[in-house]
């Protein structure tokens, strides 16, 4: 059987890659290791948005983001294929997270006084961040749920409500999963008026 | 439960008014997935507002050590080891290799003899032995346990300049029938070259109905669209009228299959 000489433009190869985060990551695993580079481009900004949600800090969330890399590096052969890379990726995430403040012994809950110390260095950047003020509040209100709450709604906006994915990290059904983000929207919900009132 | 205390709940829910007994039967509700989040009108409301919380970005300091961080591990990866050609697990492509290179050697001696027209007969005889020999090899590996030795099998085809029946009857028996969606991605890949041939382009139009992963269904859509394939319109509409097809994918597919019509 002849190989065809007029296939598809070379433009279309590299569309075509870019669709499947699963194959770029298998070509990493097979030496490719460039391909990593479009899975940083793809998910640096969403792994800094879920860290900075949880620590707040933005050097310590870049710092969290290249460990993920690394490790997605490291442990690239052990990368099976199944389910989508974005799971496993944020898997990995989880980790990091909890790796590091196990490291550092640092609650990840801190109260909203130590919070407001760290805004310090951020300042810089909050201040050309604007947001609504129910956006704000929301925000405050976000901050002060307790980390496995707050991780969860995390885990729920960076992965776009894959519940079932969620699930297969946090070792929970579903159904179950949907059941915890019920229960932190609910405190949520709490936090919110709380603040609101208080405005 | 019955509908009608379902209903009777939920709108005690969305109109503020649940009891504690409401909470417990709603997340109950969730769990069996008899209701979903989005029906909690101001949940999903909090959601909304949720998503349009933003963050800073990182800065460019990120990008600047990542990527120093893989130019260093590409530079470590650049050293070859010779180990590597004999890493397989099994000893029949030991046993192929070393015929390949008992082959490749008596070639060898071939190119250096002066030609004539029976020695150049016999030269393309034994090319043609040796890419026998590749083919098994691909075909073997295709029936492995391991994904990886499958993605191997199907990378093997690009060295062939042309392949055998039998070789993209594999391909598209792995693109249709594999439990690996990368494997399945892959022989995609390695069928393109031959969509000219009619029997693999009619073979791959069939392949659109006999794929469920999103991924695979996309590269499809993409492959028709390129090759301006109208006998693959139907299909996809098929798809498109199913249900279970994500949203996103349906737009995707849309936007390719507009382009062929």
């Amino acid at each position: 059987m002849k190989k065809s000489k007029v296939l598809l433009p070379e433009n279309q190869m590299p569309a075509l890659e870019k669709l499947h985060d699963n194959a770029l990551m298998e070509k990493v695993k097979n030496g490719d290791l460039d391909k990593l580079g479009l899975l940083f481009e793809r998910y640096k900004k969403p792994l800094f948005g879920f860290f900075y949600g949880i620590n707040k800090d933005s050097e310590l969330s870049e710092d969290l983001v290249q460990n993920v890399f690394v490790r997605i590096l490291k442990y690239r052969t052990l990368y099976r294929g199944e389910g989508e890379f974005r799971s496993w990726m944020f898997h990995i995430a989880r980790n990091v997270s909890h790796d590091h403040y196990r490291r550092k012994k640092i609650k990840a809950n801190d109260t909203i006084d130590a919070w407001q110390d760290k805004l310090g260095s951020d300042e810089n950047r909050m201040t050309t961040f604007q947001q609504e003020e129910n956006l704000e509040l929301l925000s405050l209100a976000l901050d002060r749920l307790p980390e496995e709450k707050r991780e969860i709604l995390l885990l729920s906006k960076y992965q776009e409500k894959k519940y079932k994915e969620i699930g297969e990290q946090l070792g929970f059904t579903e159904g179950a999963v949907k059941v915890k983000v019920f229960r932190a929207m609910q405190d949520l919900k709490a936090l919110f008026r709380d603040l609101e009132a208080k405005r | 439960m019955e509908n009608d205390n379902i209903k009777v709940i939920l709108e005690r829910y969305n109109n503020g008014r649940a009891t504690k007994a409401d909470i417990v039967a709603i997340e109950q509700l969730i769990e069996l997935g008899t209701i979903d989040l989005e029906e909690l009108l101001d949940l999903k409301q909090m959601d909304n507002e949720l998503h349009r919380i933003g963050s800073p970005e990182p800065s460019f300091q990120l990008d600047d050590r990542f990527y120093a961080f893989l130019a260093k591990e590409k530079k470590k990866q650049q050293a070859f080891t010779f180990m590597e050609w004999f890493a397989f697990s099994w000893p029949a492509p030991k046993m192929a290799f070393g015929v390949l290179t008992f082959l490749l050697g008596l070639a060898l001696g071939y190119f250096l003899l002066p030609k004539n027209e029976s020695e150049k007969t016999e030269l393309t005889a034994l090319n043609e032995e040796v890419t026998s020999l590749k083919e098994m090899m691909m075909l073997a590996l295709l029936e492995k346990e391991s994904a990886t030795d499958r993605l191997k099998a199907v990378s093997l085809t690009h060295e062939f300049d042309d392949a055998s029946e039998a070789v993209t009857r594999a391909l598209l028996k792995t693109l249709n029938k594999d439990s690996n969606v990368n494997v399945r991605l892959a022989a995609l890949d390695a069928l393109r070259p031959y969509i000219e041939n009619d029997t693999v382009r009619a073979e791959l139009i069939k392949s659109i109905g006999k794929q469920d992963s999103p991924l695979v269904q996309i590269a499809l859509a993409e492959l028709m669209a390129a090759v301006q394939e109208k006998s693959s319109v139907k299909e996809f509409e098929k798809l498109l009228k199913n249900e279970k097809t994500p949203e996103e994918i349906k737009k995707r597919i849309r936007e390719k299959i507009e382009v062929i019509i």
